[in-house]
């Protein structure tokens, strides 16, 4: 690291209770260095990461859009707190008037960090860690986009490594608030890392719009890099990278993903990386799957330390940041981390109750009936992502039960005038209006083969739009007759008046698989 | 999405507002006399029937002459002469300037195609080339008349006047003339348009009339310019001359 600071601040300077250690990293804007709290009568812990803004030098016309970045970045801190992003303490001014370079300087006193993920993959390409690692940056990414924010700057550089090995997002300069479906950021990107409508694209007098969706593709480069330790576009230089997305956003080139991607994140990052930015995968949904990614991948090699234990759940460990395998990646909730790998790794665990995939749901889907443990994940998440409260895990198990026999191959061209396709049996022009998370039709009908994880929060999708278009008036459980409506209409159904005579025999199946999955007392 | 934009010879004389192709890298045009076998079709005898083939790549653009006899010259109108010559049937000769005119020799009369490059890179004062750096999205050649242009535009209110009205298109021609003989009126007018396509300004509403609008944006571009400071104090002295090319201010590396 030779490079000049940005804002060169001696070794032991003092600004408010910090005293500034070693230089931690420098970026497009400031530096950051190493803090230790000297003052007493203070909460703050000992050691935090001091970033440098300089605000002092120059005029401050000349600095508008620094001040610009730097506001963000503290309105965004200031309104958000999340697990996964990083912690800001406070923000301090240096008044200094001896010291010229520095005085008016802003800084901004963060939660000190081990390292970043880029300093982690220049040392371990492919980190072992990495599916664990992108599941919770993830994470990150669902809880700044749930709150109403876009991140405009994903990149290795900007995620955080805490000392248990954890990932947190960090550097919030170019975040903006939603308005609607965009926001304005300022007019700065990563190359690498910048969507190709986001290329070249119109910039008005407030920023440029960016949507989360940005964020999303990000995280497509980002995980392809993590994984495959190259880039998921080929060339050789920033530029020829940036011109090859241009040509697969133009549709002249095919997305060529590394053959070394494993086959789970394969369709992942792929549904990260699309053409356009209305075909991305919402950061919500993309969450739930790359946790299934990162859990399946995960959980046969589950050193035993981790195994649950009577324990303090406070107790850490610090060992090997670099193996560090998330427990939360497998199961549902928990945020207990430890390193692992190394022979003292023994002290770890929680109370909390795990819960992997095979019992995922388990209160509200029976474990023991045959359900595939690969899709329980996705069946409980597109259930609950109903507010309909006919909706249930074991409505939708039982209804691909009776579709498909959890066939996710199944391929029948003959039925009707299209076929029908995958787990649930799905109508390509039919699917085409729930394949999206956001409701919106796709652009073009979806061609088979689909996946499950298309297939199954399509089916909650639909469900869910179906159950207040049937009228209350109707005889028989409820929830049969969402299952019919799936196979004809809400609209057959009503006129019917019940189950069509036709589908009896469907709808009796659904009927006695959504009591043989239902747990006893659940109704 | 394009990155070059090709403006092909004015068809009557009075045209002002010329029609402008915009080239996706890997986008291709071909041009020539017949109306059928080209995409940009140039009505004049002395052009050949498939005279050229203009491809975008990436940020720069490569040109291929499919005449059999007539060379090409690729002049760069703000480069003091210099130029490129393409001679017949030479394929995907790679061009540098940001602005060109392929200047075609036909019969007497010398038609010029204009093609643009606004997006070439350029280091910015405190990046590297390195793809994982935050970049702004904006890169400016200080050495060119619209940087001079625009530095002029934003001059009052950089020189302390934050609410300062814009000075008009004769003060800026008059505020260049020293350093710039040739300015006039449609010169500058014509930096300020290429300012709001190489700065990629959306347009805005107003654009549906075709009224005198240049208000609005030269407005637009100057807040563009200060807001991301693209034109800083000490950049102003491009409008003090020496005569162009200007080295960068000192002091600026060290930012």
């Amino acid at each position: 690291m030779t490079e000049p600071y940005a804002v060169p601040v001696p070794k032991g300077y003092r600004v408010g209770v910090w005293e500034v250690r070693e230089p931690i990293a420098t970026g497009a804007f400031g530096s950051v260095y190493e803090g230790r709290r000297v003052g007493t009568g203070t909460a703050r812990p000992a050691e935090v990461a001091l970033k440098f803004l300089p605000t002092g030098t120059g005029t401050p016309r000349q600095l508008s859009h620094l001040r610009e970045l730097i506001d963000r970045e503290v309105e965004l801190h200031r309104r958000l707190k999340q697990p996964r992003l990083i912690r800001m303490y406070e923000t301090l001014v240096v008044d200094d008037p001896e010291r010229p370079a520095l005085d008016g300087a802003t800084v901004l006193v963060l939660e000190k960090a081990q390292g970043s993920l880029s300093a982690l993959l220049a040392r371990t390409p492919r980190p072992e860690a990495g599916p664990a690692l992108l599941a919770q940056i993830c994470e990150g990414l669902a809880q700044l986009h749930r709150a109403g924010w876009v991140h405009g700057d994903l990149k290795p550089a900007n995620v955080l490594l805490m000392q248990d090995g954890s990932a947190r997002l960090a550097d919030f300069n170019m975040a903006a608030e939603l308005e609607g479906t965009h926001a304005y950021t300022p007019a700065f990107s990563t190359p690498d890392y910048t969507p190709p409508e986001l290329l070249w694209s119109e910039i008005g007098e407030r920023g440029r719009r960016i949507r989360p969706s940005a964020d999303v593709w990000a995280f497509g480069v980002l995980a392809h890099l993590v994984l495959t330790d190259s880039f998921p576009l080929p060339g050789g230089t920033p530029t020829a990278r940036r011109d090859a997305a241009a040509a697969y956003a133009r549709g002249t080139d095919e997305l060529r993903l590394s053959p070394e991607l494993p086959d789970a994140w394969r369709e992942i990052v792929r549904d990260c990386l699309t053409r356009t930015h209305t075909d991305r995968i919402g950061s919500q949904a993309l969450l739930r799957r790359v946790e299934a990614a990162a859990g399946t991948g995960r959980s046969p090699r589950l050193p035993r330390s981790l195994l649950p234990r009577r324990r303090s759940r406070r107790t850490t460990m610090l060992a090997a940041a670099t193996a560090v395998v998330a427990v939360s990646a497998l199961g549902y909730g928990i945020s207990t981390w430890a390193g692992a790998g190394t022979e003292g790794a023994g002290a770890s665990g929680g109370e909390t109750t795990k819960v992997t995939a095979a019992t995922y749901g388990a209160s509200e889907l029976r474990t023991d009936k045959g359900i595939p443990v690969a899709y329980r994940r996705l069946i409980v998440d597109s259930a609950h992502d109903c507010v309909q409260q006919e909706v249930t895990p074991a409505l939708i198990a039982a209804l691909l039960k009776a579709e498909s026999n959890f066939d996710p191959d199944l391929s029948d061209p003959s039925v009707g005038e299209e076929g029908e396709y995958g787990i649930a049996r799905w109508t390509p022009s039919v699917l085409r209006w729930w394949i999206r998370a956001d409701g919106v039709a796709a652009e073009e009908t979806p061609r088979p083969p689909f996946t499950p994880a298309e297939s199954i929060p399509a089916v909650g999708r639909y469900l869910c739009f179906i159950e207040p278009r049937l009228k209350t008036s109707l005889p028989g459980d409820r929830r049969v007759l969402i299952a019919a409506s799936y196979r004809t209409s809400s609209k057959v159904v009503n006129e019917e008046n019940g189950v069509p005579a036709r589908i009896r025999d469907y709808a009796d199946r659904v009927a006695h698989y959504l009591k043989e999955y239902t747990p006893p007392g659940k109704k | 999405m394009y990155s070059i934009i090709v403006v092909p010879p004015p068809t009557t004389e009075d045209e002002t507002d010329r029609t402008q192709i915009r080239l996706a890298p890997g986008e291709r045009l071909s041009f020539g006399r017949s109306a059928s076998d080209n995409d940009l079709t140039i009505a004049h005898d002395g052009v050949s029937r498939r005279a050229g083939e203009i491809t975008a790549q990436g940020a720069f653009w490569i040109l291929s002459n499919l005449s059999r006899e007539q060379t090409y010259v690729v002049e760069n109108p703000e480069g003091a002469g210099e130029h490129i010559k393409v001679g017949p049937g030479r394929l995907d000769a790679p061009v540098p300037f940001e602005f060109s005119r392929i200047v075609l020799p036909a019969a007497g009369d010398l038609l010029a195609v204009e093609v643009w490059a606004p997006r070439h890179d350029y280091l910015s004062p405190d990046g590297g080339l390195d793809g994982a750096t935050t970049a702004p999205a904006f890169s400016v050649d200080r050495t060119k008349r619209y940087f001079a242009v625009l530095a002029a535009l934003c001059e009052p209110r950089l020189r302390g006047e934050p609410h300062a009205p814009l000075p008009t298109v004769d003060q800026v021609v008059d505020r260049l003339r020293p350093h710039w003989p040739a300015a006039s009126r449609t010169s500058v007018q014509w930096n300020i348009d290429y300012l709001a396509v190489k700065l990629r300004l959306k347009p805005g509403p107003e654009t549906a009339d075709t009224g005198p609008r240049l208000n609005g944006k030269k407005e637009s571009l100057v807040s563009l310019a200060l807001r991301f400071d693209l034109v800083r104090e000490d950049d102003l002295i491009v409008l003090r001359g020496p005569a162009r090319p200007v080295a960068p201010a000192p002091g600026r590396a060290a930012r």
